[in-house]
């Protein structure tokens, strides 16, 4: 045999043993058991100083066989089965202290994480063996490594919610969530939705305009559908609270830039969503995102949800304060500004103040607007202002600032399913009211 | 290989690790370390460190919901007597230690009976009547610092003059 | 075994003198002594009933017919010769790549079967399934990755082995079965590959099977997109597509339809055929290599089989490190109503998913393919070449091997193009570029009218076949060669100029090819120079007085080949769409 064969038959065998002792090494080396390791420890010292302060000896002597028991740490990946939800949630793996078999109080002296208690008393009418930890805080339940667990890797959508954005999950049971201390910011989210005129475009399972996406689902709605290459945000960053937070915090136009020169074939307008971020500040911001974050499509056993009746349309005497309710109820504000101040922007709409010859076409495109309604609604008599309302105005009948640019993302749509009857005599009251007096012929 | 060729002349071999000789042995002990290890492996993968069956280890509730007497409260989901006599409480697995079947109480007669050889346990669980070779086994238990019981079916204990004493028995008097 | 056994030696005394413990020796009577030493007490052993019952032939003398018995008595090792020569030895002469793709599939087996021990073919669990040996299972990531990595490495091997097999000349009589054998091994490898690809049930699985699958339907007559397919009232949820998927689309059935192919249907079939395969090697006097008079011959045992343990061996620690180094990839959970973007095929289908950009589904994913697979069989038929077999030699077999290696490059290429240069929605991305960064969609194709494409394909084919055979004298090599890559670069040149000159005058040049640069030219230069020289020049010289119908069988498959190679740099050069085209019965190249 020649002694190459000899060599590589020794080298083979040590290297195999070798490689395979690696392997040994990775598998034992679980990054949970550091966890709970220190958590054992961190037990055992306070027990240790609780003897050391205990005066009476018999106490002093019936909690060391606790400490010793203390002592001996078992590793073991720990998980709650949730049935209900068909989840497997291992969370409890390193947060011990949240563990409900190991310590049922869930509370701990320790304030650092992973192994302090769970903050609130949240758990006392939410107990994780029912529900688990995936459902409000997101994350991966299955991993068992931090970076996986807490769902900041590739190919996992759903990645741990923070405060205040952790508020989502409370809506998404509870109907009754404006009444609940913990989700002020959902609460102000909804608000903030609605006093914007968001429902004029975007409806909320079904309630709302159609000029945009319905968002009733747009919190599970997958990465692959969203396009992040303009965003300018680090590939991690990439999910559905920042994509909704850019809509809120930067100018759609800015990452979602369409094609409005048409270099791709046909000129295509970028988001035709306004630059609501003007006006938000983060927090605010921050708000619609946790109320957003809660519009998820998985569906719930029936008998979680909490229902709330639906809040009665306030009483009002006057058919001016009763039409601004209208104004703002379907979101007409999205489009024709907060409290019909201004209208706002609609790509290559004609607006005022456009240069066909400035060399920045799309700034020149961009300052296209919707109307401005004290400015034209005292063109219209009252008959005229209804039908308006009730037919819309197609997109294809909106006057283009540049002939050849894209049609403008933004149009009327038809209101009179939506709007009639006495809510239609109303909002047509309140918008004679704010027309512009010295205008009309 | 050790064998080496019948036409190959045998080369002096020093004891010495670093020889042919110990280079081979290293490659064989190698090799039979690496199978040997490969086989613990697949032992240890079969064993599974997640199981999807209810855990061993329950929360029974508050200690002072228990009255006086067997109470039959997790016997349908977990198979165990939760006992308050005068002195404390303690929990019983519901498995007949003579063929594993359940028996069932009979609270006039203060005595466990199984439908399947007619054993008979005490409330303590100590065998009375019929085959069963050994008195039921009495889980862990343990009084958790918000007042819940913990009870872990795996760790077990049957023996008289063990069984009463922590972690198997909750002394509700002394606290 | 005929080895006769050598007598027992419990009458004999022990040969170290006086018993070691009296009392027992006497306790146990009958003259019984206690083995004085290590080694006695292996003789024993040897000697003892029961170990002569397991192993038969007794004490290891190490004698030439020891050796000789332990590869003849030993059912694992008796598909060896007992002596082999040393030209078949030789590591470089086979690179080990038969037995070590064997090893693979070993130890494919044995992580396989332990992963089913935790796997569970539904949509709800596999999932999780997987997960688990992530997160929780000891060494669950360590067999997963395992089997992950030894499957791409079997098919690399397997390929390798067929072309070591081709250059080695090893198919040629009398192994053309088993040359067609292996050539169906190939397919079964590659098949039991695809089935497991599908298993983790993640978006990475779901649609490459999905894509991977679609090609079924564009079967002729079985598929429902397929041609002539409504003679036979062929719709999705009839055809062969269906009977593959168990349902229209991949699915619940299809992951249990396709556990099965990959755990039990597949591996013994497989097994089969590979038995049959191994017997043939063993019945054809186990090597090609030529023999030679006075040729040294070595003992199997030791010679061979410690070459085949290592590399064994460290084939095994490569795929261990590999493990430890990189894990098998797990994407979202499957989700039928989101695509990815792009969506490949696992990498050794990917030539064929890149084939389908330039043809009709049913022309690259189910004719050429088929193509392939018989026209390797068939290549030991038509290739009478005596000369060269067993040993490698461009001299002897200058147009095999000059065929084979550039249909092999093309493969090659085609997988490396899809795998690295496609991005989203197919658009071509250098490696380097970001994927994020969108692409201007491509342009319009064009077709070619059937009035002048019709006569160009003909002229293709008359030309081809019939060229080759008239040039009766034999060209200077060292002149025709230059010569036609000077023809290459005018015909690209003057083309360039034609098209300069027309594409302000004529309206077919603006609307189709408006541009016309560097890189046309030299994709124009380069395909005809590569199509000449291996459409003419290699035949020509070589295979000009083959006898008719194999010369005829080889130019087809030969022009087929580079047919393949034109209509890709029509497309990629110039978005040609068609050359020629019948839709009415699916026709279109």
């Amino acid at each position: 045999m020649p002694k190459i064969i000899r060599q590589l038959f020794i080298i083979g065998n040590v290297l195999l043993l070798l490689s395979f002792a690696a392997a040994t090494v990775r598998d034992n080396r679980r990054e949970w058991k550091k966890y709970q390791k220190k958590f054992f420890v961190l037990e055992a010292k306070e027990l240790e100083e609780k003897i050391a302060q205990e005066q009476d000896p018999k106490i002093k002597e019936s909690l060391r066989p606790q400490l010793i028991a203390k002592k001996k740490i078992r590793y073991e990946i720990r998980q709650m089965i949730v049935k209900d939800l068909n989840r497997i949630d291992r969370c409890v793996t390193c947060h011990l202290g949240m563990d409900p078999l190991s310590n049922p109080s869930l509370t701990t002296n320790f304030t650092e994480n992973p192994y302090k208690g769970h903050p609130g008393d949240f758990l006392k009418t939410h107990s994780p063996t029912k529900y688990g930890c995936t459902i409000c805080h997101q994350g991966q339940g299955l991993a068992t490594e931090t970076a996986a667990a807490h769902g900041r890797v590739k190919h996992w959508e759903e990645p741990i919610l923070e405060p205040p954005f952790l508020q989502a999950s409370c809506v998404r049971c509870h109907a009754n969530f404006e009444s609940i201390s913990y989700a002020q910011a959902a609460r102000a989210g909804k608000e903030f939705f609605r006093h914007n005129g968001c429902y004029g475009c975007h409806a909320i399972k079904g309630w709302g305009g159609v000029v945009s996406e319905d968002l009733g689902e747009v919190a599970s709605k997958p990465l692959a559908r969203l396009d992040f290459s303009s965003s300018g945000l680090a590939r991690k960053d990439w999910n559905i609270k920042n994509w909704i937070l850019l809509h809120l915090t930067k100018d759609p136009m800015s990452f979602v830039p369409g094609d409005p020169e048409g270099h791709l074939g046909q000129p295509i307008p970028p988001s035709g969503m306004p630059p609501f971020y003007l006006d938000f500040k983060k927090d605010e911001a921050n708000a619609i995102a946790s109320y957003l974050l809660s519009m998820h499509g998985e569906k719930m056993p029936h008998e979680y949800y909490v229902y709330a009746p639906a809040a009665p349309d306030p009483a009002l005497d006057s058919a001016v304060a009763r039409g601004k309710h209208v104004y703002e109820k379907y979101g007409c504000a999205g489009c024709h500004g907060v409290e019909a101040k201004e209208g706002r922007r609609n790509f290559n709409a004609l607006g005022q103040g456009q240069d066909a010859a400035a060399p920045d076409q799309i700034a020149e495109m961009a300052k296209g607007r919707e109307p401005t309604l004290p400015d034209t609604v005292g063109t219209f008599t009252r008959d005229e202002l209804k039908l308006k309302i009730q037919n819309g105005v197609p997109s294809n009948n909106i006057v283009k600032f540049k002939a050849d640019g894209p049609t403008p993302p933004l149009y009327m749509p038809a209101w009179k399913e939506k709007i009639k009857g006495q809510e239609l005599e109303d909002l047509v009251t309140y918008l004679l009211s704010i027309a512009k007096k010295g205008e009309e012929w | 290989m050790v064998e080496t060729p019948a036409t190959a002349p045998k080369i002096e071999e020093s004891p010495d690790l670093l020889s042919r000789r110990g280079f081979m042995q290293l490659a064989w002990g190698a090799l039979a370390a690496f199978l040997g290890g490969v086989a613990a492996n697949s032992l240890r993968f079969l064993f599974p460190n997640v199981v999807y069956e209810p855990s061993q280890k329950f929360n029974a509730g508050p200690a002072v919901d228990y009255p006086l007497g067997v109470s039959l409260k997790w016997m349908r989901e977990q198979r165990v007597w939760v006992v308050r006599r005068e002195q404390g409480l303690y929990a019983l697995w519901g498995r007949c230690t003579h063929l594993g079947c359940t028996p069932s109480w009979f609270g006039g007669e203060d005595r466990f009976k199984c439908p399947c050889h007619g054993s008979n346990f005490s409330p303590q669980g100590d065998v009375i009547a019929g085959p069963a070779p050994k008195p039921l086994w009495h889980c862990k238990i343990e009084l958790a610092s918000n007042g819940d019981l913990i009870i872990d079916k795996a760790v077990l204990e049957n023996r008289p003059g063990f069984r009463e004493n922590a972690p198997y028995f909750v002394d509700t008097q002394g606290a | 075994m005929s080895t006769p056994s050598a007598p027992p030696t419990q009458e004999k005394p022990g040969p170290n003198g006086p018993s070691r413990v009296p009392w027992l020796e006497k306790l146990l009577g009958n003259g019984f002594k206690l083995p004085a030493n290590p080694e006695e007490i292996k003789k024993e052993v040897i000697n003892s009933q029961v170990w002569r019952s397991v192993f038969r032939g007794g004490a290891w003398k190490n004698t030439p017919r020891d050796r000789a018995a332990h590869i003849i008595g030993n059912v694992w090792l008796h598909l060896h010769p007992v002596r082999v020569r040393l030209r078949s030895l030789k590591f470089v002469y086979s690179w080990g790549m038969g037995g070590i793709s064997f090893w693979l599939y070993l130890l494919l087996t044995i992580s396989g079967i332990l992963l089913m021990f935790y796997y569970r073919p539904t949509p709800e669990m596999a999932f999780r399934d997987m997960k688990d040996l992530e997160f929780a299972i000891s060494y669950g990531w360590f067999w997963r990755n395992l089997h992950r990595w030894c499957a791409h490495a079997m098919v690399v091997t397997v390929i390798l082995h067929m072309i070591r097999v081709f250059l080695t000349g090893s198919y040629k009589t009398p192994r053309e079965f088993n040359w067609v054998l292996g050539v169906t091994l190939l397919t079964l490898t590659l098949f039991l590959s695809f089935t497991g690809y599908l298993l983790p049930w993640d978006q990475l699985a779901l649609w490459a099977v999905t894509v991977g699958t679609n090609m079924a339907g564009a079967t002729p007559l079985l598929g429902n997109e397929g041609p002539f397919s409504s003679l036979l009232g062929m719709r999705i949820n009839n055809d062969i597509r269906f009977g593959l998927l168990g349902g229209t689309a991949v699915g619940e059935a299809t992951l249990i339809r396709f556990y099965v192919l990959h755990c039990v249907f597949v591996p013994v079939v497989a097994g089969a055929m590979l038995m049959l395969h191994f017997w043939r090697v063993r019945k054809d006097s186990f090597s090609a290599a030529p023999y030679a008079p006075d040729e040294e011959k070595f003992e199997t045992w030791p010679h061979l089989i410690s070459r085949e343990y290592v590399a064994a061996a460290l084939v095994t620690v490569g795929v261990i490190v590999w493990s430890l180094l990189i894990n098998a990839p797990l994407e979202e959970a499957a989700n039928p109503t989101v695509t990815p973007n792009p969506s490949k095929a696992p990498w050794y289908f990917l030539g064929l998913q890149e084939l389908l950009v330039y043809f009709d589904p049913w022309i690259a994913g189910v004719l050429l393919p088929n193509i392939i697979i018989v026209g390797l069989a068939a290549i030991p038929y038509i290739d009478s070449n005596p000369k060269g077999v067993g040993y490698y030699s461009f001299k002897e077999r200058p147009f095999a091997n000059w065929m084979f290696l550039f249909g092999c490059a093309l493969w090659f290429i085609l997988i490396a193009i899809g795998t690295y240069f496609r991005g989203p929605s197919w658009g071509w991305y250098w490696p380097w570029e970001d994927w994020a960064v969108h692409k201007p969609p491509p342009p319009s194709t064009w077709s070619i009218p059937n009035l002048a494409g019709g006569p160009l394909v003909g002229l293709y084919f008359a030309l081809g076949m019939a060229l080759p055979r008239l040039v009766r004298k034999e060209l200077e090599w060292r002149l025709a060669v230059p010569t036609v890559g000077i023809l290459s670069v005018a015909a690209g040149l003057s083309l360039k100029i034609i098209h300069t000159l027309l594409v302000g005058k004529v309206a077919f040049f603006a609307k189709n090819i408006p541009h016309f640069g560097a890189g046309a030219f030299m994709l124009i230069a380069l395909f005809l120079f590569v199509v000449v020289f291996f459409g003419f020049l290699l035949p020509q010289r070589y295979i000009r007085n083959l006898a008719l119908p194999k010369y005829a069988m080889t130019m087809v498959l030969v022009l087929m080949m580079l047919g393949v190679l034109l209509k890709m740099g029509a497309r990629l050069g110039f978005n040609v769409k068609y050359v020629f085209s019948i839709p009415q019965v699916n026709f279109n190249i």
